[in-house]
């Protein structure tokens, strides 16, 4: 509708220290990252923030680093170079494979994993992939650095446990070889590219003790990207056979609370939680009996 | 005959021995600039010359689906800096009328509102961010008006009334009574009877409605606009205007799409542009934002179509009764000439002795209706098209034999009753596409497939479909051109006709006039899309080179029987044995005896002969009754038959189009390569009505997904892989070199053969578009209705 962005003050930090200092000082602020939630968000009027903090140059906070048993994401690193990374393919593939299915090239060109997550939108694609890997958020602000599970961090639609003057600085992500092989991803969208998640879905299995840990998440079917314990709990001990997995994939039903929209109805969305479940297991499966 | 009478001219060049260009591959002579984003559209015209100059246009819409117009309170938005109008019916100097049809629609509304998103005001600013800031200041002081959404309720009410006037919400009514329809049940051995739904399609063209009026000098306004019909868009913003025709200008740059959509969006587009020009003396620019464009421009209609059907076990089709009901939306704009097409071509292209249609165009406080690729056509061919897959089941016949057993044929009479006496190619190429497709072994291929897989399901599906072409009738359709050969040899062409991505003036006209002239592509230059052209009549109905190229063959034939005489007496051969050829002119038995064509030009303007024709032709029609729907409803039909595979998810109900084969029976292919371009995104456009396009409204009537994210279209990657076509040239002879039309034939069928396809897969009866994952659970049982 030509919507015109509201006036604001515009500050473009040079530093993460900068930032967090006209952070600190500003209050009403909104960071922006890619601008590709912020934008059209600012458009439609949904934040009217005195001053827009523009981070999107701080190569500081631009870098994946494979570091032993993690992987760490600095939170202004673009989603282009998170699919090109070798380091996020062999270590996290359910992320590449998740950001694989995300946009489109020339805004996957722009947009960040931080904004991603600190949009905190039901449908955030990152999510799931980074739930199954108990991703740790860290934030920094003029009082220190805090780490938060992601779990925990998304608090519903665009809230999050971030507090005035503070910024996601990075993903701290545990890699596992578990997760490097036994894994399988699901995106449902209303055509075949370029679209947003009616159901997402990340699974992956870990090992203790030799034996198969199983970790679900979905988003787009509950007010924020969810773990399904339930599910989790259920697959604890047991092996893949037909009929757990048919159990299990019904279990998850427990996990959601979707809602009808102009996307999808919440009927339509249970029934393909159970459905992509079921297919992403049987995946799993036929990979645990390689 | 005369010699340059147009109907020696036509059957001359029909019945060529050879074509040397035309029918051969054909790169358009504006395929690098687009290539290279160098082509200019409207906007550009904006961007680069007048930004700065021109004040922006913003639109005021209404938020209410049906409320009285109290009063409009403009002095605040007239007071931001910068605005220099705000325009409101009341302003208009001319007629405040723009509905095509029927007098029924104004350009800014007056009185009430009629749905939401219609356009109340105009304002005018310096700059695009003052124009929006303005645009919120205007007041309106609305009482809202009980309204109506469902044109089923909307025709049994009459204490709602859209327009009051009218005295009922049926803006239009059409009927077709043939033979004795009771007799002809009576005489079925089985019968099928459907209601079939189907819903609005947005036209998304690339490029949304734009226009940059600039005055003139002289009380004149010339209009760089976005339009299908230069004159069209030129008469109606004279009469808003109140000035004669000939002081408005309208010159119709590369269009990003029109699809129909700027054939009935355009005109007003540009008057909206003009009364800004007009009242302020200052050149004007309007585009619609994306969200814009789809709340106001008229859309392909919602249908509910009613339909039954007979016939006898020896394969014959006895009746046909069906009702057809449109969602007309808040004004009739070409609702009724849509409403008229699908009543025509209710029948499929079979021969149906006993029939009764009704139709019913319904106002309803929505959207309103408008043309759209097909035009009313897509969701009667699906009707027809799952009827007639029905039948073959009930009588135990494959699909296409049962329907070779009724095809249309030469000779064969119509629903309306008119005989076909030839150009009737549509057997042959239900035949052929049939062959091609290995349609019988692929039947049973899938069938074994179906019973031994339980996930994935396989159906293939033919779709049938027959396209009047010129207007209906005895309406009046003509073409014309005007050619000149200048003194170097090159020639120029002034057409009305449009390029919107369908090339006819960039390739099929330029090769009309190298064929005939035997001049070279690079010597001849179309100039399109200008009222200072002869009226050519729009580009929409796929008429841009079957009729729009019949004044440029004729133009180029006269001027080719003037230079003939002229080389016959300096070559001392008769004129009929002269070729024209690569730029030379030579008796046909002995081409090294030749004149260049630069100098027999050079010739004949030293000796007098004129260079320069028109090529008016109007288009012999026939009579029509109306109150039995018989007699003569269009010159000829353009046919195509659409064969499509599908592969279905039962679990995630999620269909997959993976091939199509096409085949049209369209006249001649002048362009082979633009005829596949049209083919192609015909298909993608059909795909996207039938999988996953979708309006939906909110209980006021507002279009909840006006954008486009929740407005799907398809991407490349839904694409299924289209077989080149295959082509059956049943020449017209009124058509340019025959040509019938294509640009939207692939459409039409399409719907039809993907929900027989997926019917075919599941074993279920598809009777609803779009075919959405959720609907198939629904159709298997998995999901709630
Ligand atoms: C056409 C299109 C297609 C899209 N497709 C998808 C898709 O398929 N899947 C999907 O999940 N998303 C999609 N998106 C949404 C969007 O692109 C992503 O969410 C993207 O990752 C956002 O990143 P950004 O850098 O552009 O965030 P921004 O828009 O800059 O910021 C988003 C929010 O996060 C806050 N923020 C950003 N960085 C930080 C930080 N470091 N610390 C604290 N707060 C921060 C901002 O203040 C803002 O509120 C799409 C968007 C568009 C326009």
């Amino acid at each position: 509708m030509f919507y015109k962005l509201p006036s604001f003050e515009y500050f473009k930090a040079r530093s993460v220290g900068e930032a967090l200092e006209l952070a600190g000082k500003i209050g009403d602020y909104r960071f922006l990252a890619g601008g590709t939630d912020l934008l059209v968000d600012l458009k439609i009027g949904r934040y009217k923030p005195r001053a827009i903090l523009d981070i999107g140059g701080l190569r500081e906070l631009s870098y994946i680093i494979n570091d032993g048993s993690r992987v760490r994401i600095g939170a202004l690193t673009r989603l282009e170079d998170i699919l090109r990374s070798s380091v996020v393919r062999e270590r996290l593939p359910l992320l590449h494979e998740a950001v694989y299915h995300m946009a489109s090239w020339q805004i996957r060109s722009v947009a960040t994993i931080g904004g991603n997550i600190g949009n905190a939108s039901p449908a955030a694609d990152t999510a799931p992939p980074l739930l199954v890997h108990d991703a740790i958020v860290k934030t920094r602000s003029v009082r220190g650095e805090r780490a938060v599970r992601l779990e925990e961090f998304i608090q519903g639609p665009r809230r999050t446990l971030l507090e005035p003057g503070e910024m996601i600085v990075e993903f701290e992500v545990p890699a596992s070889p578990g997760l490097e092989e036994y894994w399988a991803y699901r995106k449902f969208g209303r055509r075949s590219a370029f679209t947003l998640s009616v159901v997402g879905l990340a699974v992956g299995a870990e090992f203790l003790e030799g034996s198969p840990v199983f970790k679900v998440s979905l988003n787009s079917v509950a007010p924020k990207p969810v773990r399904a314990r339930s599910v989790e709990e259920y697959l604890k001990g047991k092996t893949l056979t037909d009929s757990v997995i048919e159990t299990a994939s019904k279990i998850v039903q427990q996990d959601i609370s979707p809602i009808t929209d102009v996307r999808a109805t919440a009927e339509y969305r249970r029934h393909l939680a159970t459905v992509l479940l079921k297919d992403a297991l049987k995946e799993i499966a036929g990979r645990l009996r390689r | 005959m005369a010699l340059e009478d147009p109907f020696s001219i036509l059957e001359k060049y029909l019945s060529a021995e050879e074509y040397v260009v035309v029918g051969r591959e054909f790169t358009r002579v504006d395929a690098l600039d687009k290539a290279l984003g160098r082509a200019l559209f409207t906007e550009d015209y904006f961007i680069r010359y007048l930004q700065g100059n021109a004040l922006f246009i913003k639109q005021v819409l209404s938020p209410h689906p049906h409320a009285l117009i109290k009063a409009i309170h403009v002095d605040e938005a007239m007071g931001v800096a910068g605005v220099k109008a705000v325009v409101t019916h009341r302003d208009i100097p001319g007629v405040n009328q723009v509905g095509y049809a029927l007098p029924d629609q104004p350009l800014l509304a007056e009185r009430k509102v009629r749905y939401v998103g219609e356009v109340v005001a105009l304002v005018a600013a310096e700059s695009w961010e003052k124009a929006v800031e303005a645009s919120q200041l205007v007041k309106v002081d609305y009482e809202p008006l009980p309204y109506v959404l469902d044109p089923l309720e909307a025709m049994s009410r009459t204490d709602i009334l859209v327009h009051d006037e009218a005295g009922s919400n049926i803006a239009f009514k059409t009927r077709v009574r043939k033979g004795d329809v009771e007799k002809g049940f009576a005489e079925a051995d089985v019968v099928v009877e459907n209601e079939y739904r189907t819903h609005h399609q947005d036209h998304v063209y690339l490029e949304t409605e734009a226009a940059l009026a600039i005055p003139d000098s002289e009380g004149r306004i010339t209009i760089i606009g976005a339009a299908q019909h230069p004159h069209l868009a030129r008469d109606i913003a004279a009469r808003v205007l109140g000035v004669p025709a000939g002081r408005v200008k309208v010159v119709v740059p590369y269009l990003g799409g029109g699809f129909g959509g700027k054939d009935d969006e355009g005109p007003l587009t540009i008057s909206k542009a003009a009364l800004v020009a007009y009242l302020t003396g200052r050149p004007a620019f309007i585009v619609y934002s994306r969200e814009e464009s789809i709340r106001i421009h008229p859309k392909r209609e919602a249908t509910i179509i009613r339909y039954k059907s007979g016939a006898r076990r020896d394969g014959k089709l006895t009746a046909i009764d069906v009702t057809i009901i449109h969602d007309t939306g808040a004004y009739a704009n070409r609702a009724p000439f849509i409403l008229w097409r699908a009543t025509m071509h209710a029948s499929g292209p079979y021969e149906v002795p006993n029939a009764r249609v009704d139709g019913y165009a319904v106002y309803t406080n929505k959207v309103y209706q408008g043309s759209f690729r097909g035009f009313g056509n897509p969701s009667i061919q699906f009707a027809v098209e799952r009827q007639m897959d029905q039948l073959a089941e009930k009588l135990g016949l494959d699909p296409v034999e049962f329907r070779l057993m009724n095809i249309l044929r030469p000779g064969s009479r119509t629903l309306t009753n008119q005989e076909l006496d030839h150009s009737v190619g549509v057997g042959e190429a239900l035949k052929k596409v049939a062959e091609r497709s290995n349609w019988i072994s692929k039947r049973r291929e899938f069938d074994a497939f179906n019973k031994a897989e339980k996930r994935f399901k396989k159906g293939i599906g033919v779709g049938v479909a027959w396209h009047g072409i010129s207007t209906s009738r005895g309406v009046p359709d003509w073409s014309n051109a005007v050619l000149k050969v200048e003194k170097d040899g090159s020639v120029v062409v002034f057409t009305g006709i449009v390029e919107m991505g369908q090339g006819s003036p960039t390739s099929s006209h330029v090769q009309i006039v190298s064929e005939i002239l035997g001049v070279p592509p690079e010597m001849v230059r179309v100039v399109f899309g200008t009222s200072d052209a002869p009226d050519t009549g729009a580009t929409h109905a796929s008429r841009g080179t079957g009729i729009g190229g019949i004044g440029v063959e004729v133009a180029a034939g006269k001027i080719r029987e003037r230079l003939a005489r002229l080389a016959g007496d300096l070559l001392g051969v008769e004129p009929d044995k002269l070729v024209f050829r690569e730029g030379r002119v030579y008796p046909r038995d002995n081409p090294e005896r030749y004149i260049r064509w630069v100098d027999l030009v050079r010739e004949a303007y030293a000796r007098g002969v004129e260079l320069s024709a028109t090529g008016y032709f109007f288009l012999p029609k026939g009579k029509f009754d109306d109150t039995t729907g018989q007699g003569f409803a269009y010159p000829a039909f353009s046919y195509i038959v659409v064969v499509s595979e599908v592969e279905v998810d039962t679990e995630t109900g999620v269909v997959r189009v993976t091939r199509v084969w096409p085949a049209l029976a369209s006249g001649r292919i002048i362009s082979p390569l633009q005829v596949e371009g049209q083919v192609e995104g015909a298909v993608a456009q059909g795909l996207g009505y039938t999988l996953f396009e979708k309006l939906v409204f909110d209980e006021r009537g507002g279009i909840v997904n006006a954008d486009l994210t929740d407005y799907v279209i398809p991407t490349a990657l839904d694409m299924p892989v289209v077989e080149k076509p295959i082509y059956v040239e049943d020449v017209y002879k009124y058509g340019a070199l025959g040509a019938k039309g294509v640009g939207e034939m692939a459409l039409i069928p399409l719907p039809a053969s993907i929900a027989n396809a997926v019917s075919h897969a599941l074993g279920v009866n598809v009777t609803r578009l779009p075919l959405t994952p959720e609907y198939i659970l629904q159709l298997e049982g998995v999901l709630r209705r």
